[in-house]
C-alpha cells in the first residue's frame, strides 16, 4: 500500500481541490472515465458533507495494491457532531440540509466497498472503497 | 561426479532411449494417447527423446524445446503426456546408471536422482510455462472475442442506433452495456437508441432494473430509449415481478421499434408502389391483346 | 467567477466550461433568473458538454434551476450531459425526471423551438 495522501477540507473551494486531486489519482491508477466521475463524485459528495455539518475534516486517498487486486481508497474523517442515527442518513431521500438526499446512499452505489462510522459528538469517518476492474 | 554421470548418460543413451519407448508404449495403451495413430506417437516420442537429449549435452536449448511444446500444444495432446514423459525419462535413467554400478551406497545414490533432477527440472519448467502460457493466451482472446460480442452498436441511419442483447445479463456486461450505449449514441449523435432484448433468455428484476438505469441514463445524455422484443414470457414476468416499465417506450418487435424511431425522428417508411403499379400495367396489356 | 448568458432572440444560452463549485452554481442560477425576467425569454439551454462532474448539490440547483424558469415561463433543455456524468447522476438516484435534455446546442434549440410551436 502506498503512503497516503490527504487533503483538509475547511473551504467551499477545498471541494473542488478534492475532487480534482481524486480525479488524478484514479486516472493514474487506470480508472476508466466512467469510474473516474464515480470517484470525484464520491469526493465531492464526502467533502461537502463535511464542510456543511463538521466545518472541518480531512479527506484521504490510499492507493490499494495487492497481489490480487488494485483500487482506490477513500478517507473522510471529521471531527463533527457525528450522526444520531446511521440507518437513517443510508435512506434514499433523507437530508437535513434541503439537498436531494442522494450523497451517503448514492456514495454506497457508486462505489464498491463503503463503510460508516460515527459517534455523536465526536466525529465521523467514512470508508469508500472503488476496485479495478 | 555430476558430468561423469552426464558423459555416462549421453554415451549410452541407446539404450535408456529403449528403456524410455517401452515405458512410455505401456502408458499410451491405458492413458490419453489412446486414439492417436502409431506412427504419429512413435516419431513424436523420438522428437521429444531428442529435445531431452539436446538440452542435456548443452545444458538447455530453448529453441528445440520451444518448437517441441509448439507442436505438442498444436496437436492438442495433454500437458501430462510431457510431465509423463519427463518423469520415466527420470526413472529409467536413475535405474539405468544404478544397474552399471555394483556396489552401491546411499550417498551415492543420492548423487545420482540428485543429478537426475537437476538436468530434467528445467526442462519440466520450461513446457510447463510454455503451455500455460498458451492456455493463458487463448482465455484472454477469448475474454477479448466476448467482450466484443456482449454490448454491439449498430448505427442503422443518421439519429437511429440499435444495439441488440443476446444471452445473460449480469452485473458486470449491464456496465458495459451502458458504457458502450451512452458512448455510441453520442457517437453517431443517435436521437433515438433501441435496445433489442429478443435474445436475453431470462429478465428477472436485476436485469429490468439494469436496462431501465441504462435507459434513464440515455435520456439524460439527451437521446430516447425504446426497449424492443418483448416476447409474452417476458412481457409476463416483467408485470408478475411488479417491474414498473411504463416511464419509457416498449415495442413487442424490432419491426414495430423502428417505426416509431422513425417516427421520432419525422421520418416514414413510403412504399414507392412501383410493383404493384407494373403489375397492373402488365394485366393491362395482357387485356388490350 | 461567474458563468456568461448569452442572449440569442427569444432564447438564452449558456455554455458552462469551468469546474463548478457551489457558490458559482448559486450566483449562476440568480444572474439566470434575472436574465429571464429582464427578457422575458420563453427558452434556455444549458449545454454541459465541458462539465465532467455533477454531484448531488449541483444536480439539485440544475434541477430547481428548470423548475424556477418553468415557473417565469422559460423552458430549460440541458444539453450534452457526458456519458460518465449520466452514469453517475444515475448510480446517485438522481434522475432529473422532468428535465428536457437534448444531445446538443443544435437539437436543444430545435426541441424548443417544437415545444413552443406546439
Amino acid at each position: 500500500m502506498k503512503p497516503q495522501s490527504c487533503v483538509n477540507i475547511k473551504k467551499e473551494w477545498d471541494i473542488v481541490g478534492a475532487r480534482q486531486l481524486g480525479r488524478d489519482i484514479a486516472r493514474e491508477i487506470g480508472f476508466g472515465t466512467v469510474d473516474q466521475a464515480r470517484i470525484a463524485t464520491t469526493i465531492s459528495e464526502l467533502a461537502r458533507n463535511i464542510y456543511l455539518y463538521a466545518e472541518h475534516g480531512q479527506i484521504c486517498f490510499e492507493v490499494i495494491d495487492t497481489f490480487e487486486q488494485k483500487g482506490l481508497c477513500i478517507i473522510a474523517i471529521d471531527i463533527g457532531p457525528g450522526i444520531e442515527d446511521v440507518g437513517q442518513v443510508l435512506e434514499d431521500g433523507y437530508s437535513t440540509s434541503g439537498g436531494l438526499g442522494a450523497g451517503l446512499p448514492g456514495v454506497k452505489r457508486l462505489m464498491d466497498e463503503f463503510d460508516l462510522q460515527s459517534e455523536v459528538g465526536k466525529g465521523t469517518r467514512v470508508k469508500a472503497i472503488k476496485w479495478l476492474r | 561426479m555430476d558430468e561423469k554421470l552426464k558423459k555416462m548418460a549421453i554415451e549410452n543413451s541407446d539404450s535408456i532411449v529403449q528403456l524410455w519407448m517401452q515405458e512410455i508404449n505401456s502408458l499410451k495403451l491405458d492413458n490419453y494417447t489412446a486414439s492417436i495413430s502409431d506412427e504419429l506417437f512413435e516419431s513424436t516420442n523420438r522428437q521429444f527423446v531428442n529435445v531431452i537429449f539436446t538440452s542435456l549435452k548443452n545444458a538447455g536449448s530453448p529453441k528445440a524445446v520451444e518448437e517441441f511444446s509448439e507442436k505438442i500444444i498444436n496437436l492438442g495432446w495433454p500437458l501430462s503426456y510431457i510431465t509423463d514423459g519427463l518423469q520415466v525419462f527420470r526413472r529409467v535413467t536413475v535405474d539405468y546408471i544404478l544397474s552399471q554400478y555394483e556396489q552401491l551406497d546411499s550417498a551415492f545414490i543420492s548423487n545420482v536422482l540428485k543429478s537426475v533432477d537437476t538436468w530434467v527440472e528445467p526442462l519440466i519448467r520450461q513446457l510447463v510455462n510454455e503451455y500455460s502460457g498458451s492456455w493463458e493466451n487463448t482465455v484472454s482472446l477469448q475474454r477479448v472475442a466476448l467482450q466484443e460480442l456482449s454490448a454491439p452498436l449498430i448505427p442503422v441511419m443518421d439519429g437511429i442506433t440499435i444495439m441488440p442483447l443476446i444471452g445473460t445479463v449480469d452485473t458486470d456486461r449491464a456496465k458495459l452495456i451502458m458504457e458502450n450505449l451512452l458512448d455510441g449514441a453520442i457517437k453517431h449523435n443517435s436521437e433515438v437508441v433501441l435496445i433489442d432484448i429478443t435474445g436475453v433468455p431470462v429478465v428477472d428484476t436485476m436485469v429490468a432494473h439494469h436496462i431501465i438505469q441504462a435507459a434513464e441514463a440515455v435520456r439524460l445524455i439527451g437521446a430516447t430509449c425504446i426497449l424492443v422484443g418483448i416476447r409474452p414470457e417476458i412481457a409476463q414476468t416483467i408485470v408478475n415481478l411488479g417491474i414498473d416499465l411504463s416511464k419509457f417506450p416498449t415495442k413487442s418487435s424490432l419491426k414495430k421499434g423502428f417505426r416509431t424511431a422513425l417516427e421520432l425522428t419525422d421520418r416514414q417508411i413510403v412504399d414507392l408502389g412501383n410493383r404493384a403499379d407494373s403489375i397492373e400495367q402488365m394485366i393491362q396489356s395482357l387485356k388490350g391483346e | 467567477m461567474r458563468i456568461p448568458i448569452l442572449k440569442l432572440h427569444n432564447y438564452l444560452l449558456i455554455s458552462i466550461q469551468t469546474e463548478i463549485d457551489d457558490q458559482t452554481a448559486i450566483q449562476f442560477q440568480e444572474d439566470l433568473l434575472d436574465k429571464i425576467h429582464k427578457n422575458g425569454s420563453t427558452g434556455v439551454v444549458i449545454d454541459l458538454t465541458s462539465v465532467d462532474i455533477i454531484d448531488s448539490f449541483i444536480a439539485k440547483v440544475l434541477g430547481d434551476v428548470v423548475t424556477m424558469s418553468d415557473l417565469m415561463g422559460a423552458k430549460v433543455v440541458l444539453t450534452g450531459i457526458q456519458p460518465a456524468v449520466a452514469v453517475t447522476l444515475i448510480d446517485l438516484g438522481i434522475h432529473l425526471k422532468n428535465v428536457p435534455t437534448a444531445l446538443n446546442l443544435e437539437q436543444g434549440l430545435i426541441k424548443l423551438y417544437q415545444d413552443s410551436g406546439e
